[in-house]
C-alpha cells in the first residue's frame, strides 16, 4: 500500500470527484457531480428516494464504475469502477444491507475480511478469539467473538459491520443508510461512535434519509435530486431545516398543481376500509405498524405520504392479509376482516396493485390470460370444476383491449410485455366487476408520462364511480394531485394529516421526522 | 407453437445423443453395438411378449409419473414416488389378505383405496414439511422413500411373509386369483382402461379445472399467487396428496396386477425412473405418456437383453443414467435461464 506523504490532509480532501456521471440505460442516475470531502469530518448526504444517494456513494467506493467523470481519494485517482484502488487508498463502504457471512463466528468473519491476514491458513479457535478480542470490546465484549453473524441483533451488526470496515484499516468511511433498521436509541450509539472516529481522524460520508439525523451527527451536508448535487456540501449550522426540505423535496414543477380534485358531493359517505389501532411486526427491512388509524370512504382518494421503509409496505400486506395483525383490527365494508385470509377480503371488494409490479402483480413466465383471469380462481368451490378455457381467453382477452394493453396473442408470457402494459394487465384484472376498495402502491412507478397520466386517470375514475381507494406513492406530486386527504407514515406510525391545499413545506418535514 | 415443436425436437435429440454415448461406451468396452441395438428392439417390440412386457412396465412409470407432473405443475419436486408405491402395494396387500371373503369388485376398490390414501399420506408428510416450515421436499421425499422400503421389507419378512416360502427373498403370501386385474403378463382391458381414464384425469385437472390453473399460478409464482388470494399452503398440500395418491394407486395396479404378491425390493427402480418419465415427458400428460412407453420398452429390453448378449442388465441402466443426467442439465439450464430473468433490476 502506497499512501503519497504529502501535506497533512487539511489540504488534500479526503474524497473528490469531478463531473461523475452514472446512468443505467436512458435512466440517468447522477448527473454531472463534483464534490469535495474535507478529511477529519461527519459528511451527511440526503435526498429523496431514486435520488442517486447510492449510486453515488457506489461510484467513490468503486463499485460502480462512472460513464463519465473521475474519483479521488487521498488524493489518488481511482480507476473507474476499482474497488480493490479504493480500498487500498484506505476506503471503506458499509453497505446498507449486511454483508458479513451470517453463518459465520464474529471473529471467523473478521479473519475473512481482514486488510493482511496471518501468512499461515491454518487456524486454532483461541488463537482467533485472541487476536480478535480488541476490536470487539466496543461492540459487545469479548464473548461476542464466539458468536454466528446472524444470532447477533442488528444493531450489533451493524457496528460489526463498521469493525469490518476498520480492521481493513480504512480511512475514509462510506455508511450507506446504516440507520434504517436501527432503533433510536442504537442510532444515538452509532453516532457515538462516528464521532469518535471522526475525532481519531476518520472521514465519513454517511447516506441519511432523516432531517433529525443529519442534524444530530453531520459537520456538512450536501443533497441529492434527481441525480443532481443541489445543495452543499455545506456547514450543517449554514443550513435550516427548511432550506433541506426544499432542496430535497424540490420546487413545484407547477403552481396550480397542488390543488386538490373537489371533494366527491357525496352525502351518504360509506366506510369501505377501516384500520383501529392496528399494529404489525416489524419484517426484515422495515418497523411494523404501530397503532394506525386509518379510514376510507366511497368516493376518496386517502394519499399516504411517506419516505420508503417507513411501514408503507407492512400497511399495505396487513390490508391483503399477507401478514398477521398483532393488535387492533381491520375492517373491510364493515365486516371483521382482522384474521380473515385473503381470499375473503378479495371477495369483500378488495382489489390491490402491488408494490412491485414484475414479482408481486404478475407471473411472467404464465401466459397473459392466466394472469388476468387469476381472481377468478379463488372462491369458487361450489362451482362445477370444469372450466372453459376458450371463455377464460377471451374474456381476459377482452378485458385487456379495454384497458389497451398491447399485445400479440393471450398465450404469451407476460414477461414479454413493457413495464406500462404489464400495469395495464394488473389494472385490467384489479379494477374489474367486484371492486370497491383499490389499495395501489407505487402504480405509477417507472412508468413513463403517458401511462403514468393513464393510471391516475383511472384511479379518478374510479373515485368517482363511487370506489374509494387507498393510493401509497412516494411522488409528492401525484399525491397532491390526486389525494382528497393525505396521511403521513414515519416509522410505521400515521405522524401527520392534512387536508388540500397542501403545505408542500409542512409534508415534507413529516416526511422526514422534522416534526418529531 | 414452434417454440412447442422446438421442445419437442430437443428432447428427442437427448434421448439420441443419451443413445449414442451409451453405445459409445459399449463399443469401447468391447460389445457389438449392433446385436445390443437390435436385442433392445427384440426385447421391447419384436419378439414373443416383448410389446405386452413394454406396456408392463409403462403402467407403473407412467402413473407415478404422472404423480411428478402434478408435483412440478405447483413447483413442488415429489421424487419419492418409490416409497409412496410401496406403501400402497402394501396396503392393498393387507386389505386383499385380510378380506378373502370379500366381494371381488368391493375388494380390488377397496385395496386401491387403501393404496391411494396410503400413497397421500407418504406424500403428505414431506409436504407438510414443505409448506409449514420450508424444508425441502427432494430430501424429505426421498428419506421417506427409503422408509417405504423398510416398511416393505419388514412386512414380507416379519408379519406377511409367506411360511412356506422357499425363495432366497422374502416374499408375503399371494393374494387370491380373483383379486387380480390381470394375469402375470401385467396388462389387461381392465388395466389399461384404468391408466387411460387416470390418464385423461389428470390432463383435465391440470388443463381444465380453476385447481389446475391455481397450480400454474403457484408453481410459477408463489408470491403473485398469494397476492391474488390464493391459499398457496392448501395448494401445496393438494399437490402432494395428488401426486402420492398416484404413486400409491400404482403399487395397487402392481399388486393386484402382474405382482400378486410382495417380493422385497420389488421393482426397484420404478420410481426414480418416472421421474426421469415426467422430465422426458415434458412434463405435460400427453409427453409424459409418450415418455413412460418409451421407458417400458426400456426397462423390458434390460430384461430380454441378457438372452441375446453376454451384457450385464446394468449395462442399459448406464442408459437410463443418461438420459436422466442429460434432461436434469436440461432442466436445471431452462430454469437458471428463467430465474436469471426474473432477478434482472428494475429500474426506478
Amino acid at each position: 500500500m502506497t499512501v503519497p506523504s504529502g501535506p497533512a490532509s487539511a489540504e488534500v480532501p479526503a474524497v473528490r470527484c469531478r463531473s461523475l456521471g452514472v446512468s443505467f440505460g436512458t435512466v440517468q442516475a447522477l448527473h454531472d457531480i463534483s464534490l469535495d470531502l474535507a478529511a477529519g469530518r461527519i459528511h451527511a448526504l440526503v435526498g429523496q428516494n431514486g435520488a442517486g444517494k447510492t449510486t453515488l456513494a457506489k461510484a467513490l467506493g468503486g463499485l460502480q464504475a462512472p460513464d463519465n467523470g473521475t474519483v479521488c481519494i487521498a488524493g489518488n485517482q481511482i480507476p473507474p469502477g476499482d474497488v480493490r484502488a479504493a480500498k487500498s487508498a484506505g476506503l471503506a463502504m458499509v453497505h446498507q444491507h449486511f454483508s458479513l457471512p451470517p453463518s459465520f463466528t464474529v471473529a471467523e468473519a473478521l479473519e475473512l475480511t481482514a486488510a493482511r491476514p496471518e501468512s499461515h491458513s491454518v487456524y486454532r479457535r483461541t488463537e482467533l478469539y485472541r487476536r480478535w478480542q480488541n476490536e470487539v470490546a466496543e461492540v459487545g465484549g469479548t464473548n461476542v467473538l464466539a458468536t454466528r453473524i446472524r444470532d447477533l441483533p442488528v444493531e450489533t451488526r451493524q457496528s460489526l459491520e463498521i469493525v469490518r470496515a476498520l480492521v481493513s484499516e480504512a480511512r475514509i468511511l462510506l455508511l450507506d443508510e446504516p440507520t434504517a433498521l436501527l432503533t433510536p436509541a442504537a442510532t444515538d450509539t452509532l453516532f457515538e461512535r462516528l464521532r469518535g472516529l471522526r475525532d481519531d481522524g476518520v472521514t465519513i460520508l454517511i447516506v441519511l434519509h432523516k432531517l433529525r439525523e443529519v442534524a444530530a451527527v453531520a459537520d456538512t451536508v450536501s443533497v441529492l435530486r434527481d441525480g443532481k448535487l443541489v445543495l452543499g456540501p455545506s456547514e450543517i449550522s449554514g443550513v435550516s431545516q427548511g432550506q433541506l426540505s426544499d432542496a430535497i423535496v424540490g420546487p413545484a414543477p407547477d403552481a396550480d398543481r397542488a390543488i386538490a380534485v373537489e371533494a366527491a358531493a357525496n352525502a351518504e359517505q360509506q366506510l369501505l376500509l377501516e384500520l383501529v389501532r392496528v399494529s404489525s411486526r416489524e419484517s426484515a427491512f422495515e418497523p411494523g405498524l404501530a397503532s394506525i388509524d386509518l379510514a376510507v370512504e366511497a368516493r376518496e382518494i386517502v394519499g399516504i405520504a411517506g419516505v420508503e421503509g417507513n411501514g408503507q409496505r407492512s400497511l399495505v400486506s396487513v390490508i391483503a392479509g399477507l401478514s398477521a395483525v398483532t393488535e387492533g383490527s381491520v375492517l373491510l365494508g364493515g365486516e371483521e376482516m382482522t384474521s380473515a385470509p385473503p381470499a375473503r377480503r378479495r371477495l369483500r371488494g378488495l382489489r390491490l396493485v402491488p408494490f412491485d409490479r414484475n414479482s408481486e402483480g404478475i407471473s411472467r413466465s404464465a401466459p397473459l390470460w392466466l394472469n388476468q383471469s387469476a381472481l377468478r380462481l379463488i372462491g369458487r368451490r361450489r362451482q362445477f370444476p370444469l372450466i372453459s378455457l376458450r371463455q377464460y381467453k377471451r374474456q381476459a382477452s377482452e378485458a385487456m383491449d379495454l384497458w389497451q394493453v398491447r399485445y400479440n396473442t393471450v398465450a404469451q408470457p407476460a414477461e414479454s410485455l413493457s413495464g406500462g402494459n404489464v400495469q395495464r394487465l394488473v389494472l385490467s384484472r384489479e379494477l374489474a366487476s367486484g371492486l370497491e376498495v383499490l389499495v395501489a402502491a407505487q402504480p405509477t412507478r417507472g412508468l413513463d408520462f403517458s401511462a403514468t397520466n393513464f393510471v391516475r386517470s383511472s384511479l379518478r375514475g374510479l373515485r368517482d364511480a363511487g370506489a374509494g381507494v387507498l393510493l401509497v406513492s412516494s411522488d409528492l406530486d401525484e399525491l397532491f394531485e390526486l389525494s382528497d386527504r393525505l396521511l403521513v407514515m414515519y416509522g410505521g406510525s400515521i405522524v401527520a394529516r392534512f387536508n388540500a391545499p397542501y403545505d408542500r413545506q409542512a409534508v415534507g418535514d413529516a416526511m422526514t421526522g422534522a416534526l418529531r | 407453437m414452434t417454440g412447442g415443436l422446438q421442445r419437442v425436437a430437443s428432447t428427442v435429440l437427448l434421448v439420441v445423443v443419451s443413445f449414442m454415448l451409451t453405445a459409445l461406451i459399449l463399443w469401447v468396452s468391447g460389445y457389438r453395438v449392433g446385436t445390443v441395438l437390435s436385442g433392445i428392439i427384440q426385447g421391447s417390440i419384436t419378439a414373443t411378449g416383448a410389446a405386452t412386457s413394454t406396456i408392463r412396465w409403462t403402467i407403473p412409470l407412467l402413473l407415478i409419473g404422472l404423480g411428478v407432473v402434478i408435483g412440478f405443475r405447483a413447483g413442488f419436486f415429489n421424487i419419492g414416488g418409490q416409497g409412496q408405491f410401496y406403501v400402497g402395494a402394501c396396503s392393498a396387500l393387507v386389505v386383499s389378505l385380510g378380506w378373502r371373503e370379500g366381494p371381488v369388485p368391493l375388494v380390488i376398490m377397496c385395496g386401491m383405496i387403501a393404496a391411494i390414501l396410503a400413497g397421500m399420506a407418504w406424500s403428505l408428510l414431506p409436504g407438510y414439511l414443505r409448506v409449514q416450515f420450508g424444508t425441502d421436499e427432494v430430501l424429505t421425499t426421498l428419506m421417506m422413500s427409503f422408509i417405504g422400503a423398510l416398511v416393505l421389507q419388514y412386512l414380507t419378512a416379519g408379519p406377511l411373509r409367506n411360511p412356506s416360502g422357499t425363495g432366497q427373498t422374502a416374499a408375503s403370501e399371494r393374494i387370491p386369483e380373483a383379486f387380480r386385474i390381470t394375469d402375470s403378463s401385467g396388462v389387461s382391458v381392465t388395466a389399461l382402461l384404468l391408466v387411460g381414464g387416470v390418464a385423461v384425469l389428470v390432463w383435465l385437472l391440470l388443463e381444465r379445472t380453476r385447481f389446475g390453473l391455481t397450480m400454474t399460478l403457484v408453481g410459477r409464482n408463489p408470491t403473485m399467487a398469494r397476492w391474488q388470494g390464493i391459499d398457496v399452503r392448501r395448494v401445496g398440500l393438494g399437490t402432494f396428496a395428488l401426486s402420492g395418491a398416484l404413486s400409491g394407486l400404482a403399487g395397487a395396479v402392481e399388486l393386484h396386477g402382474p405382482g400378486a404378491r410382495l417380493v422385497t425390493g420389488f421393482s426397484p427402480e420404478v420410481g426414480f425412473t418416472a421421474v426421469v418419465v415426467a422430465l422426458v415427458g415434458m412434463l405435460s400428460v400427453w409427453g409424459t405418456v409418450v415418455a413412460a412407453v418409451f421407458f417400458g420398452g426400456l426397462q423390458s429390453a434390460i430384461l430380454f437383453l441378457p438372452i441375446v448378449t453376454d451384457l450385464p442388465p446394468p449395462a442399459l441402466v448406464l442408459l437410463h443414467g443418461m438420459v436422466a443426467f442429460l434432461v436434469t442439465i436440461k432442466f436445471r439450464a431452462v430454469r437458471r435461464r428463467r430465474a436469471g430473468l426474473a432477478a434482472k433490476p428494475v429500474v426506478g
